[in-house]
């Protein structure tokens, strides 16, 4: 060869990039179409669109693959991606307009799948959800339970009136429930305890010390520990494909663009749009009052607070503005702080998931590992503040029924006996 | 009855309600299950037919000869070997009658699996090797691994056919003996019955699972950095983050509808939000009572603070929680469990203060109705659902009518 190659950027692995970049993200999303399908979207072929209707519906669902929900015909999975995607704000009518048999709009899908891909961390929280358990792990806050409620699971049909006996049976029904949840609650952490116990010191990893059921359980089954070993493989692919996505990303992003210039501009007459349930906005009232409310304590409380501070700290000197001047900032730095995590969590996040249990008897302080006893006492405080927000509620309704009730003249309201 | 809409949406958060009760205790039951079988006597996984000739036995341990033996494998089998040559120098000096007619199958056994390579004994068993597989997952087949540093070598044994119908019991008062033989699979019958309790202290797992364990555990360390921008390359990021914020506001001025509705996926974290919220004050406004400000800014009491900031880590990391005593841990989960009934009561009681207080408003307050709905929502809003108030009607006497 007489002629001598240059280290330059070689366009080669520009063109190079952007295929390799889908191909991360095929690797990582669970049931994702090949890349082929995603540069057939762009041009909006139609072949591409049922793939991409049941990627949306594979990573949208709440809860996890199912074999049930994965069974439902390409019709009911578009539909209820479309409102699904609605109850998110994804803010293109073009979705809401495509038929539901699923055979158009595959280069709408795309922009949908790159819309969720830019809000928040998608392929992540995808794995997170999927993640192999490989120890017994116990949720310590209830944050998650906290989670919006989403849609509800496909295939719930609408009642018609009820009686409010219904309600009570409802209501009484939900406490059985609890009550024996609690009951076998109880009897898994003997047994937990148990097993974390005889198998002490079986752990390569020292700092777990003991097994935890599922790696008991791959010792017990050989072949349920052989499909356990595929399934952490085929997690571990798809992390490694995750982090290749990450490095290779801008790419694709910049691909999106010309997507989305393709596309003809939607106009924007005000044209009818699907009716959405009210509760929507019945609830966002709800909520604005909540909030409203909540800020007028906080105000009184914080009047309160310092005026009690100004009596106890005792004049105006220099000593005492500067003190002061100082307390502004820090809170400032606090709050734009609080502003600037709040803004970053928008996908959904899930800032602290179960933990793994480890039975110890080392007493060492500090460190990122939680206490039972100190996890204890934190959820102690959380059960007496709900404990006395309930109690609230309840005293309020009291008062407004017992107000009703005495626009009636002519009754006797004999209220249950107290215990 | 209860107008349509109401009615509708009370059921929908009940029967929300319900069925997330209803997903814990299915999550649990299974839970409950595969710890009540470990802490059985563990069945072996495969039990082959009580025949006193090995020949059936290596065929039933056939399904392993698809699968190539690994170097290890041969090397423990080769250790097997020689520790069955020397159990039957034991065994003959301490036999008796009805152990005498094994001796013979141990030594065709141990013959056999000396020769036959591709049936190697229960400690290494190619247990998936039914269908047919590029790469056999060998780490698996070695549940009981010999504790090399023990020097009486105790490897888990396997029962010999003399003590075959005895109980787990049984087992027990012949452990010290069994524990200096070693018997294969092949020659045997029964396997010696194994319990966690016993000898779970034993167990150690297998290489490939490690391996695949801790590559987990890196490759999760790396994303986890990488989500919180630990990354080498700051500036890809920067200019990552900003292409999706263009993206996205490409989108929404394309878009064709009004952008200032709230989806209800923000309206619930909203409600999350002020829910949060509101324990946070309470927490605050109840410390603050008890405290006395001193100085110039009084400090909060030292809380334990769960890990619940607000620092958006979506990504899974291997936290621990660590307990010391099985009461510590019962009292913490019956604690847990405790507090998201009670996160649930206050938000149907909220709903059910939003659907049922309306309509008592509304109602004009003549008749029946009304009183059995007033009656039934201060049950629903007031006891929780548990306690009735009787009401009773306080005529004047003038207005019975005369019997």
């Amino acid at each position: 060869m007489g002629r001598r190659r240059r280290r330059r950027p070689d366009p080669a692995d520009a063109a190079r990039a952007l295929p390799e970049a889908i191909a991360a993200l095929s690797r990582t999303l669970p049931a994702a179409p090949s890349p082929e399908t995603f540069r057939r979207a762009k041009f909006d072929r139609p072949e591409a669109a049922p793939a991409l209707w049941r990627l949306l519906f594979r990573v949208l669902s709440p809860l996890p693959a199912d074999g049930a929900l994965a069974s439902l015909a390409l019709e009911a999975q578009a539909r209820w991606v479309k409102s699904a995607l609605r109850s998110q704000g994804y803010p293109r009518r073009a979705l809401v307009q495509l038929p539901d048999e699923g055979s158009q709009g595959a280069r709408e899908l795309l922009l949908a799948l790159a819309w969720l891909l830019a809000r928040g961390p998608l392929p992540e929280r995808l794995l997170t959800q999927s993640h192999v358990r490989l120890g017994d792990e116990m949720p310590v806050c209830e944050c998650e339970a906290l989670a919006s409620p989403g849609l509800p699971a496909p295939g719930v049909e609408a009642e018609g009136c009820v009686d409010i006996r219904h309600v009570q049976w409802l209501t009484g029904k939900l406490r059985l429930r609890w009550r024996n949840l609690m009951a076998g609650q109880q009897e898994q952490c003997a047994l937990l305890g148990k097993i974390h116990s005889y198998t002490r010191g079986c752990h390569s990893d020292r700092s777990l010390g003991h097994l935890s059921v599922p790696e008991t359980e791959l010792l017990r089954d050989p072949e349920g520990g052989r499909q356990l070993l595929q399934l952490l493989e085929k997690e571990n692919a798809r992390l490694e494909a995750a982090l290749e996505w990450r490095r290779r990303e801008l790419v694709f992003w910049q691909w999106m663009d010309t997507v989305l210039d393709a596309c003809s501009p939607e106009d924007s007459p005000p044209t009818f749009l699907p009716r959405i349930p009210e509760p929507e906005a019945g609830v966002a009232g709800l909520l604005a009052r909540e909030l409203q409310a909540l800020q007028e304590e906080l105000r009184e409380a914080a009047e309160a607070r310092r005026a009690a501070w100004q009596a106890a700290a005792g004049g105006h000197g220099p000593e005492w503005r500067a003190a002061r001047r100082a307390l502004q900032a820090a809170v400032a730095q606090d709050l734009a702080a609080l502003q600037r995590s709040w803004e970053q969590d928008q996908g959904r996040a899930r800032p602290h998931g179960p933990r793994r249990l480890v039975r110890t008897e080392a007493r060492a302080p500090g460190g990122p590992d939680l206490r039972a006893a100190e996890a204890t006492e934190a959820l102690r405080a959380r059960e007496a503040c709900l404990e006395a927000v309930l109690c609230q509620l309840q005293g309020q309704c009291r008062q407004e029924l017992a107000r009703l009730a005495g626009a009636r003249p002519g009754l006797i309201w004999v209220p249950p006996p107290t215990r | 009855m209860l107008p349509a809409e109401c009615s509708r949406r009370l059921v929908a958060e009940l029967r929300d309600a319900l069925d997330s009760c209803a997903e814990r205790q299915r999550q649990l039951e299974q839970s409950l299950r595969v710890s009540r079988r470990l802490l059985r006597v563990w069945e072996p996984a495969e039990t082959p037919a009580p025949e006193p000739t090995p020949g059936p036995e290596i065929n039933e341990e056939a399904p392993s000869s698809a699968c190539p033996p690994s170097p290890q494998d041969l090397k423990e089998l080769e250790l097997l070997t020689q520790a069955l040559e020397k159990a039957v120098r034991v065994r003959k000096g301490l036999s008796k009658a009805g152990e005498g007619v094994k001796v013979p199958s141990l030594k065709s056994g141990s013959a056999s699996t000396a020769t036959k390579a591709s049936a190697p004994p229960s400690t290494s068993r190619c247990t998936g090797s039914r269908a047919p597989e590029t790469k056999p997952p060998r780490g698996v087949h070695h549940p009981w691994v010999p504790a090399k540093d023990l020097p009486g070598r105790r490897l888990l044994l396997v029962g010999d056919g003399a003590h075959m119908g005895q109980g787990a019991g049984a087992n027990k008062t012949e452990a010290g003996l069994r524990d200096q033989q070693i018997v294969p699979q092949a020659a045997s019958q029964v396997p010696e019955a194994f319990t966690l309790k016993d000898k779970g202290a034993l167990l150690r797992l297998p290489e490939a699972f490690r391996k695949a364990a801790s590559r987990n555990a890196r490759l999760w360390a790396q994303l986890s950095s990488m989500q919180t921008g630990d990354s080498a390359d700051a500036a890809a990021a920067t200019a990552t983050a900003t292409a999706k914020t263009q993206f996205l506001q490409k989108m929404q001025t394309a878009a064709g509808l009004p952008g200032s509705m709230l989806s209800t996926a923000e309206v619930g974290r909203l409600q999350k939000a002020c829910s949060m919220l509101r324990l946070r004050m309470r927490e605050e406004l109840t410390a603050a009572v008890v405290e006395q400000p001193q100085g110039l800014w009084p400090e909060g009491p030292p809380r334990a603070a769960l890990p619940c900031g607000g620092g958006a880590d979506p990504v899974w990391s291997p936290q621990l929680l660590l307990y010391s005593s099985t009461q510590e841990l019962q009292t913490l989960a019956a604690l847990r469990l405790r507090v998201a009934m009670l996160d649930q009561q206050v938000h149907l009681e909220k709903v059910l203060m939003a659907e049922l207080l309306p309509l008592l408003r509304e109602q004009e307050p003549l008749g029946r109705p009304w009183l059995a709905l007033c009656r039934a929502a201060h049950c629903l809003l007031c006891e929780g659902g548990q306690h009735f108030l009787t009401v009773l009607q306080d005529e004047p006497a003038d207005r019975l009518s005369p019997p």
